[in-house]
């Protein structure tokens, strides 16, 4: 019977002509709006994990046990030191706060001590190295706009130092970083580490550690190592709440196409009752009949899935090739966000988005006509609404 | 060679809280190669009668034998097997399928047979031919007239060389040049496959043609007459 069902349905779908190719774009559309959106967030997903481990991450962190990085008070104690035969393979880093005064405002930020030579982050660390300024510091270009600093900007800055003493000095801007990472920029001062330990007096400490490539954890006290998966967490849940969000409007699309289809089928049956009289007095079981409608919107799909395929290719292939501009206000997210998302199309996706559309339109497609196995063949044949 | 025998067959149905007896305790026989009719007054039982011998319908009581099947026992798949393979079914406003070609229409039948492409082929264009529209195979039902459109019907029902070929009121759309030569047609075909045709009908340019008249009057058997020579066959 699927192969006599799959042929009649065909030529019925073929047959019916507009309404059957109406029930078709719809479902295209919502299979090719899924498809787009879904891998508009995955390309989002990659491009943020790639940009969040070159600019912040590295290869893993290794922090100082009393420090949270989502608590601005452990940042008091939340520092060591680590002896030299355990550092190798690692970037130190430490954090202090501090108050910015940039055009008599009071701005508190976080200042960073990084190694002048690190490679392992894509910060341009090596232009410490072409100054002479006193205390030289790197702004990201979200800060430089919010605090209106530009490159070559003497701003004065305040410290505590290691006990507890205040202590204040102009800085020099000598770069800023364009990125797509707000964890490194937002709010944040990176100089020389060498210098922060000396305006500190925490010479050697670090609050965490970067790891390089090759480098290979061994368990230390007072330090615990998060790897990859651990530090992207949370960047992975908050595009995952972003992808639950924008799935509302796609679902919404696809229940639009469902109940187009729905409603074909529901008419079907009351209109098509003659023909359904003359399947049965031909031969055909009830059950037959209802595969054979349920066929007939599961089709629906795949023919929406061919035609989706004959503009949706082209068109999300463009859109691969040439990304999509972000507007200047997704800087604010808080994510990381680049200026174009490249959107990525896994088959896992592809499969899956095929799987969905046709699975839920041959149930909206059966859940009409189960109806017709209830039906009284004498009565379908004369065409009486029953 | 008896192929239907209804015996005491009743059938009621329910009308608001009482009920309508279409057909009142009938029992006739009908042989290999008989073409008969089933005469009468709209709402005498004919339709009602031809449903129960095409088992699309089963008696209220009574029996009704079919190609050696008793329809009241059949499951809907013993049903469905049965019209599929011994029984044609003619209707009164043809129930083409509209979105298939004549060819598609008659080929239905066979699809549902799982008969081999050459086989199919085959037999529909021999029962194209048979009903003079071998010429018409790749039309839409939509292009052709009542009379074509009843020819594809008689093929489309013939294609299978069923038994029993059940004719409910064939010539209610046709006029009466379109009628004499379906008729004609359909008697053809009894004569060469010896296919029992039994009709429902009540129009005189049907009633000329068939062999024995069954009147119904009130879901009754008034009157059942042998009309031609035919008659010893019996």
């Amino acid at each position: 019977m699927p192969v006599l069902a799959i042929k009649l349905a065909y030529r019925n779908l073929v047959g019916a002509g507009l309404r059957t190719w109406l029930n078709v774009s719809v479902l295209s559309f919502a299979f090719v709006v899924i498809i787009f959106h879904n891998g508009l967030i995955d390309g989002w997903n990659q491009q943020a994990r790639r940009d969040t481990i070159a600019w912040e991450y590295g290869f893993g962190h290794l922090l100082n046990k009393a420090y949270d990085p989502y608590d601005p008070f452990s940042l008091q104690d939340g520092h060591g030191i680590l002896q030299t035969k355990m550092r190798q393979r690692l970037i130190p880093v430490l954090i202090q706060q501090g108050t910015l005064y940039p055009g008599g405002r009071m701005v508190p930020v976080l200042l960073k001590g990084i190694e002048t030579d690190q490679e392992i982050l894509k910060l341009p660390t090596k232009l410490f190295l072409k100054t002479d300024a006193d205390i030289p510091a790197l702004i990201g270009k979200r800060m430089a706009r919010a605090l209106k600093l530009k490159k070559g900007d003497r701003v004065l800055l305040r410290w505590r130092d290691k006990n507890a003493t205040f202590d204040a000095a102009n800085i020099t801007i000598i770069g800023i970083f364009n990125n797509n990472v707000p964890t490194v920029d937002n709010g944040q001062i990176w100089i020389p580490i060498e210098k922060l330990w000396e305006m500190t007096g925490l010479s050697g400490h670090a609050t965490l550690f970067i790891a390089t490539n090759d480098y290979v954890h061994v368990p230390i006290p007072g330090w615990h190592f998060k790897d990859h998966d651990t530090l992207l967490a949370v960047l992975d849940n908050m595009i995952a709440m972003k992808k639950v969000g924008g799935s509302i409007i796609y679902f919404l699309l696809l229940a639009l196409a469902l109940l187009a289809i729905f409603d074909t089928q529901v008419l079907s049956v009351f209109r098509r009752q003659r023909e359904i009289g003359t399947y049965i007095a031909l031969g055909m079981t009830r059950l037959q009949v209802v595969a054979l409608f349920s066929m007939e919107g599961a089709m629906n799909s795949l023919l929406a899935t061919l035609v989706g395929s004959l503009y949706g290719i082209p068109l999300l292939f463009y859109f691969a090739k040439i990304g999509i501009g972000m507007p200047a206000t997704a800087d604010d997210m808080g994510i990381s966000i680049a200026e174009r998302i490249f959107p990525v199309y896994g088959a896992g996706l592809i499969l899956g988005t095929i799987a969905l559309v046709v699975i839920s339109a041959t149930i909206v497609s059966f859940l009409p006509a189960k109806k017709i196995a209830k039906m009284d063949p004498a009565d379908a044949l004369k065409g009486k609404i029953q | 060679m008896k192929i239907i025998s209804v015996e005491n067959v009743v059938k009621c149905f329910p009308v608001g809280d009482g009920k309508f007896t279409a057909l009142d305790h009938i029992s006739l026989d009908f042989f290999t190669g008989e073409f008969a009719g089933l005469v009468g007054p709209s709402g005498s039982g004919k339709t009602t009668l031809l449903n129960i011998i095409g088992s699309l319908d089963k008696p209220s009581k009574g029996k009704a034998q079919v190609a050696g099947k008793d329809i009241e026992a059949l499951t809907h798949k013993q049903a469905a097997q049965l019209r599929n393979h011994s029984i044609g079914f003619i209707f009164q406003v043809f129930n083409l399928l509209p979105v298939y070609t004549v060819f598609e229409n008659v080929e239905f039948a066979l699809l549902l047979q799982k008969k081999p492409w050459h086989e199919r082929k085959k037999a529909v264009m021999d029962a194209l031919e048979w009903v003079g529209l071998e010429n018409m195979a790749d039309k839409k039902i939509s292009k052709l007239s009542g009379g074509e459109s009843q020819r594809v019907a008689i093929a489309r029902a013939m294609v299978k060389r069923p038994r029993i070929m059940l004719a409910d009121e064939p010539s209610a759309n046709l006029d009466a040049k379109n009628t004499h030569s379906i008729m004609e047609t359909m008697k053809t075909l009894n004569q060469e496959f010896k296919t029992t045709f039994l009709f429902s009908t009540h129009d005189e340019k049907v009633m000329q043609y068939l062999d024995r008249i069954i009147h119904l009057e009130d879901g009754k058997v008034v009157k059942d007459e042998i009309i031609t020579s035919r008659k010893e066959d019996f």
